[in-house]
């Protein structure tokens, strides 16, 4: 297995993952999607709102929005000592007050728990007018996407496989291709053509369809894979892609464990 | 008020909204503008292209 | 339970069996109930 790194921000990622099967790709993927645990507001207790959206609406709201999450001091709920109760381990609460008029932002939310805060300070939850008041409290928990989208920390996370374009030799360089494909990525180079740069491929097959002569082909290469994953904000992009594959580890250790209890 | 996330994909757009109804009443070209913001894929592009400001039609008969 | 008058604000009581609904103070007839002071527990989905 061999990962080479296109892009790497803080909220996103691109690498090529090869010699790997395509069943490893996908669970990497869907772990990305549905198995890291993220933290996000489980419910809130309304004090006081007569503002222009209902309590259920703010409670969408404020579940949309993403917490960063800290794996070393929170555990998810149902593996914590307290029996889902609710105890500082496993939960986090955070208050919100405002009065009108003003446009009320994620980042008026106060967290009980220095480390740990929204991760977008800027998402508008409520514009109050006049005389109008927000007073609530939050619990934020630890969930994975499998059970809400408010818990999937990887945002768009996909991969294709790296596309292999061949030219035959009885290419006579015409530049139909060149002209049809949207990326822009084919060039002619001499008397033949040449890929500028292969990443960039959507394989949309428009110029193996292009070509009269039948000199292109191309292919999908099954153990290559170019990853694209985005975070929300809650994990640095990096982070979320070392803690899904920690979690498949996990899972597979857990599955071992099981098949050898069995024998 | 502007969805928190976009619909499809779960990116956070609503951060980029004020910013994004500024530009547009200063008559830049929206398109232009999302380009900048850095939102790439139309789902979330259609999420503040077409959304419509209604809080302020409700707020008086609150 | 308390209810708002729209037009003269007043919180008022209203026994309804014997007057029907309106405001015992202007006789305006639509009434808002107001937001009990307990606290609304609501799930974040």
């Amino acid at each position: 297995m061999d990962v080479e790194i296109i892009e790497l921000s803080d909220d996103n990622a691109r690498f090529v993952l090869t010699g790997v099967n395509p069943a490893i790709a996908n669970g990497l993927r869907k772990s990305m999607l549905s198995e890291v645990p993220t933290m996000a507001i489980d419910y809130i207790n309304i004090y006081d709102n007569t503002s222009v959206l209902f309590d259920e609406q703010i409670g969408l709201r404020m579940g949309l929005i993403p917490i960063i999450t800290d794996l070393d001091s929170y555990v998810l709920s149902e593996d914590c000592d307290c029996n889902d109760e609710g105890c500082t381990k496993c939960q986090l609460t955070l208050t919100l007050s405002a009065e009108g008029p003003v446009m009320v932002y994620s980042g008026d939310i106060q967290s009980s728990d220095p480390n740990v805060s929204v991760a977008d300070e800027k998402v508008p939850i409520v514009e109050l007018k006049e005389r109008q008041k927000l007073v609530l409290e939050a619990v934020a928990k630890l969930g994975t996407g499998r059970k809400h989208v408010k818990y999937q920390a990887g945002v768009a996370c996909g991969y294709k496989n790296v596309p292999v374009i061949t030219f035959q030799d009885t290419c006579d360089a015409c530049g139909k291709c060149v002209d049809e494909c949207p990326k822009e990525i084919l060039r002619i180079d001499g008397d033949k053509v040449t890929v500028t740069d292969p990443l960039k491929c959507i394989l949309c097959r428009l110029c193996v369809d292009a070509c009269d002569i039948k000199a292109i082909s191309l292919e999908e290469d099954d153990s290559s894979f170019i990853f694209t994953a985005e975070s929300d904000g809650s994990y640095p992009a990096k982070e979320l892609i070392v803690q899904s594959a920690d979690t498949i580890i996990e899972k597979a250790k857990l599955l071992n464990e099981i098949l050898e209890s069995i024998e | 008020m502007i969805p928190v996330r976009c619909f499809t994909c779960g990116k956070v757009i609503s951060s980029l909204w004020q910013d994004f109804e500024k530009r547009v009443a200063e008559l830049e070209d929206p398109g232009k503008v999302l380009d900048d913001l850095g939102v790439e894929r139309y789902c979330c592009r259609r999420m503040l292209l077409t959304h419509i400001k209604l809080l302020d039609t409700f707020a008086p008969y609150q | 339970m308390a209810y708002l008058c729209t037009r003269c604000k007043h919180s008022v009581e209203i026994d309804y069996e014997v007057m029907g609904i309106r405001c015992p103070y202007c006789g305006h007839r639509i009434l808002i109930k107001e937001r009990p002071t307990l606290i609304k527990k609501v799930e974040a989905v």
